[in-house]
């Protein structure tokens, strides 16, 4: 262990000619994989290509029919993951393997359970506290809360500093931003740097291309079980390319952008309004409106609320205040089927748990919908034929797979068919919540192509999203929910990722920022605010004004053209000096992640009869609690 | 091989490639029910004689009433184990109504009691959330202690004739009970099969969110399979009194150990969503045939439970073991 960290020239996992046939079909055909010590080698390909199947075969949860797997030099031959782990190669999954009930410390711990001997649970605690530390991520986990009071991201880490306690050489990520928001990522690639400097070897299995972009030295792509790129530099290659090795296809545009019909809605009639929506815990007060015709993105964080939103206009969850409209009329759906039977379709969140009857054929689950709405004793399925094999067609799929067992479809694949029985009803609002999770790039262009004709056919369409590349992409206009509150809506063409991150951040993490703006309001009594200016317009994300405050022609949410607020000189010079304009004199403080990012900037402006106080002073205030906390909570703002 | 070339003969063949596939685990269970019989036929004489084979009928007449009931509830991830003694409880008052009413109509109101009591189980399981293992178990012990209470602790004996023609009465020589019994076997395949309500009893067993989220109604079918379940119980109570014209408030105890055991020998899942009816109807006269096969055999009645209990476990084991292959391509084509 005393070569450099940096050694990248010993294999730390090499794997040739590795083959994996389940029952009807081959995963694996002659794999080869090469993962150098030190480096985060990237492990990519459609739904199906074998990433898992391989992944789970190198931890040791499945055997390979035949192929040779060396480790540092040394065939091995794993019996179980158990067998694995000791040798130092452990697998964070992606559907968790953690027990709800016991504690994330317990979790933690879970794989030493099996070894033989007592457990000091004092050792336990204060070897948990210090691997926290060791990754910086003391105070973000309560060690003794039980694992199922934890968020979905929360839990994800746990599982990561599962396989981090047991101290292993080569560690798998198979898809672990899945639930992560923006800043989590970041965190996690805080975390995969560290243990990159400390000599472990990563594999990094991901669909999110940016991601693989970002984080990642060199690139293997599988495609149908073979490796069509082996062990590629990263740096060396460009997206499309990487695509193209994926599908086996070039993918101009997956958002299919330019299509007619954008951003014309807001003329059309409103198929859904809501009006302080409040339903449980995480939704306070939502108001927005989606068009018939219109797609409508509902961006944020994990915990914004976005999905209980969303899940109470379908009925799933009880509204407590508020009013929603449906195409005009007054609506208060009691359970899914009101919603359905008013014209609402809803894809889920989690295809499993809500989507898919596992033990039902592919067109059972096409038809499931029909069958709720259906009034009478029979199934009518044969009504439907004619429609549903139109469908199948426009979906690229095989009317030949209708009677095949769901499960024996990939992902994608599935979650085609989940959207496809929605758009058998005709809704007149149809609700996505997070329609791509999981979904390769290939599937993911045909859905969104799919969700395009729906609203030129004038179906509303409401996408809930993390990704926000993706709802940038997709929408005609975007709704940022931070904090269970709808905080600004904008077209989506004049709004950028950063932009989108800086909006969503929730209150309680841009909290340094929030209070900064209030002392600086209070103690020169002005209007002091947080913007982002980028050409000819300026991104108003949070302001605070004093009782006798100017009106500057911008107000929390708000995103004016420069020339239209009423500070325009001091904000197209960006002023770092006090700018006396008729409304009042304005200076600009620029803020800056720790990485360097632009985080916008910090105004103020008093009124014009009011004595100015030293830029310096303002300066020294606006960076004193912002630089920490902000620059965590919308970190990168990838 | 020649037939791959030619287009036309093809989908009727692939048609019936499916519905083997489809009803491999009947024809397993058929199979195994083939072999059974065989083999006691072989052992013993008077096994294919034609009372014995009335007397197989006879025999599986009550617990197949039931396990149809058993097998709805399970099809939802459910368990009932109060339907031995709701059977007993409703036998008790068809013979206390046939003191002062008319057969129908005391049939009728038996029915109506095990159905009531079957919707208490269906609601408190549903609407309460507390487990169907429960809430069974408490009505299973209200059930009996009811049949006491109500019959004072006796038999009730004498019950008129016309409830005896239902257990004696034949049709083209098949005994009427059994006739029956098969006519309530294709009715409830047929539910289960073709109808909106049997699709969603099979979709709120395999995943109950998703079938809400799909605007199924949930809460009604799975109250509505206890109600069934208990209303066939008293359907059983029915043919058990008609048999010997008496009722014992002790009647049909252990009857749900048997159901259960018939429906999961069918092949069904205790997981629910996995299971159908005729897989429940082979479960049934196997059952039957090897306690008849333990008579024929003069085993001493100590030992049959010790019999019938490991043959229950290992006709399981073996369900498993030759599904296994199935399951591992099932769970193979799952990886991503």
């Amino acid at each position: 262990m005393t070569e450099a960290a940096g050694d990248t020239s010993v294999l730390a996992l090499e794997a040739r000619d590795v083959w994996k046939a389940f029952e009807r079909t081959q995963a694996l055909s002659g794999v080869a994989f090469a993962l150098r010590r030190g480096e985060i080698h990237a492990l990519v390909g459609a739904n199906g290509a074998g990433k898992s199947t391989f992944s789970r075969i190198v931890s040791g949860h499945l055997a390979a029919d035949r192929g040779d797997v060396r480790l540092f030099g040394e065939g091995v031959r794993f019996a179980s993951a158990r067998d694995a782990i000791r040798a130092g190669v452990t697998m964070v999954m992606q559907e968790t393997s953690l027990a709800p009930d016991l504690s994330v410390l317990e979790n933690i711990y879970l794989p030493e359970f099996g070894a033989p001997g007592r457990l000091s649970w004092k050792a336990l605690a204060a070897r948990a506290e210090a691997l926290l530390d060791q990754f910086g991520q003391k105070g973000h986990l309560p060690l003794r809360r039980a694992l199922r009071d934890l968020s979905a991201s929360q839990r994800q880490m746990v599982e990561i500093l599962k396989a981090l306690a047991l101290d292993a050489k080569v560690i798998i990520f198979d898809e672990p931003t899945a639930s992560f928001s923006p800043n989590e990522v970041d965190r996690l690639f805080d975390v995969m740097r560290l243990l990159t400097q400390r000599g472990k070897s990563l594999v990094f299995v991901s669909h999110r291309l940016e991601e693989i972009f970002e984080i990642t030295d060199r690139i293997t792509v599988f495609r149908e079980g073979a490796a069509v790129a082996d062990g590629v530099p990263t740096s060396g290659m460009r997206p499309t390319e990487l695509v193209r090795l994926m599908v086996g296809r070039e993918i101009a545009d997956i958002y299919a952008r330019g299509v007619a019909g954008r951003g014309t809605a807001s003329a059309a009639a409103a198929v859904l309004d809501v009006e302080h929506l409040a339903a449980g815990p995480r939704v306070k007060d939502v108001s927005f409106n989606v068009a018939a015709g219109e797609i409508l993105g509902l961006a944020g964080l994990v915990g914004a609320g976005r999905s209980e939103c969303v899940e109470a206009i379908f009925g799933l969850r009880r509204v407590e205040r508020g009013k929603i409209r449906l195409a005009g009329a007054p609506f208060r759906p009691r359970a899914p089927i009101d919603a359905i039977r008013a014209g609402v379709a809803f894809v889920p969140e989690d295809r499993r748990r809500q989507g898919l009857v596992q033990d039902f054929t592919v067109r059972e689950n096409l038809l499931l919908a029909h069958l709720g709405r259906r009034r009478g004793i029979g199934l009518g399925y044969d009504e439907r034929r004619a429609e549903m094999e139109a469908l199948l067609d426009e979906l690229s799929l095989s009317p030949r797979i209708l009677d095949d067992g769901i499960l024996t479809l990939s992902g994608g694949m599935q979650q085609k068919v989940v959207l496809a029985r929605w758009i058998l009803m005709s809704p007149k609002l149809l609700i996505l919540d997070e329609p791509t999770r999981g979904v390769d790039i290939g599937t993911r262009s045909t859905i969104y192509a799919m969700i395009r004709r729906l609203a030129q056919r004038g179906t509303g369409v409401l996408l809930v999203s993390s990704d926000f590349e993706e709802v940038i992409g997709v929408s005609d206009r975007i709704v940022v929910m931070s904090d269970g509150t709808d905080v600004t809506s904008i077209p989506s063409r004049l709004v950028d990722v950063e932009k989108l991150a800086m909006f969503a951040a929730p209150r309680s993490s841009a909290e340094a920022t929030h209070f900064v703006l209030e002392e600086l309001a209070a103690r020169f009594g002005g209007v002091a605010y947080w913007i982002s200016l980028e050409g000819q317009r300026l991104y108003c994300f949070d302001a605070v004004a004093a009782p006798d405050a100017p009106e500057i022609g911008f107000a929390r949410g708000t995103f004016p053209e420069i020339a239209q607020s009423l500070i325009p000189c001091a904000l197209e010079r960006r002023s770092e000096t006090f700018l006396a304009e008729p409304a009042g004199a304005s200076v600009l403080v620029p803020l800056r992640g720790h990485r360097g990012h632009d985080l916008g900037h910090v105004g103020l402006t008093l009124p014009p009869a009011k004595a100015l106080p030293d830029p310096s002073l303002v300066r020294r205030i606006a960076l004193a609690g912002s630089a920490a906390t902000t620059a965590q909570a919308v970190a990168g703002g990838r | 091989m020649t037939t791959e070339v030619k287009a036309a003969p093809r989908r009727p063949a692939a048609r019936v490639r499916r519905l083997i596939r489809g009803a491999q685990l009947e024809l397993r269970m058929l199979a195994m029910l083939g072999i059974l019989s065989l083999g006691l036929s072989l052992i013993s004489p008077y096994f294919f004689t034609l009372s014995n084979i009335l007397n197989l009928m006879d025999q599986s007449v009550i617990t197949g009433i039931v396990s149809i009931g058993q097998t709805f509830v399970i099809l939802i991830a459910g368990i009932d184990l109060s339907v031995g003694s709701l059977t007993g409880a409703t036998g008790i008052v068809l013979g206390l109504s046939l003191q002062t009413l008319p057969l129908p109509l005391a049939i009728a109101v038996a029915i109506i009691a095990g159905g009531l009591a079957g919707f208490v189980n269906g609601y408190i399981i549903t609407k309460g959330r507390v487990a169907a293992f429960i809430v069974t178990l408490g009505m299973m012990s209200v059930g009996r202690s009811m049949a006491y209470v109500l019959s004072g602790a006796n038999s009730i004996s004498q019950l008129p004739d016309e409830l005896g023609d239902l257990a004696s009465a034949t049709v083209f020589g098949i005994p009427l009970n059994f006739v029956v019994l098969v006519v309530l076997y294709a009715i409830a395949w047929y539910y289960l099969t073709f109808t909106k309500g049997g699709r969603t009893i099979y979709a709120i067993g395999s995943n109950a969110e998703a079938a809400r989220t799909a605007g199924l109604r949930v809460e009604f079918y799975s109250i509505l399979v206890y109600v069934i379940s208990g209303a066939l119980s008293a359907v059983a109570a029915v043919f058990l009194a008609a048999r010997i014209l008496s009722i014992d408030p002790i009647a049909a105890t252990g009857l749900e150990l048997d159901t259960i055991a018939a429906v999961v020998i069918g092949g069904a899942s205790l997981f629910g969503g996995r299971g159908t009816i005729i897989g429940t109807f082979i479960g049934v006269v196997i059952m039957v045939l090897i306690r008849n096969g333990l008579n024929l055999l003069n085993v001493n009645p100590y030992w049959q439970g010790t019999a019938i209990g490991s043959i229950i476990v290992a006709a399981v084991l073996l369900e498993r073991f030759l599904s296994a292959r199935e399951g591992l391509a099932r769970a193979g084509s799952e990886e991503g």
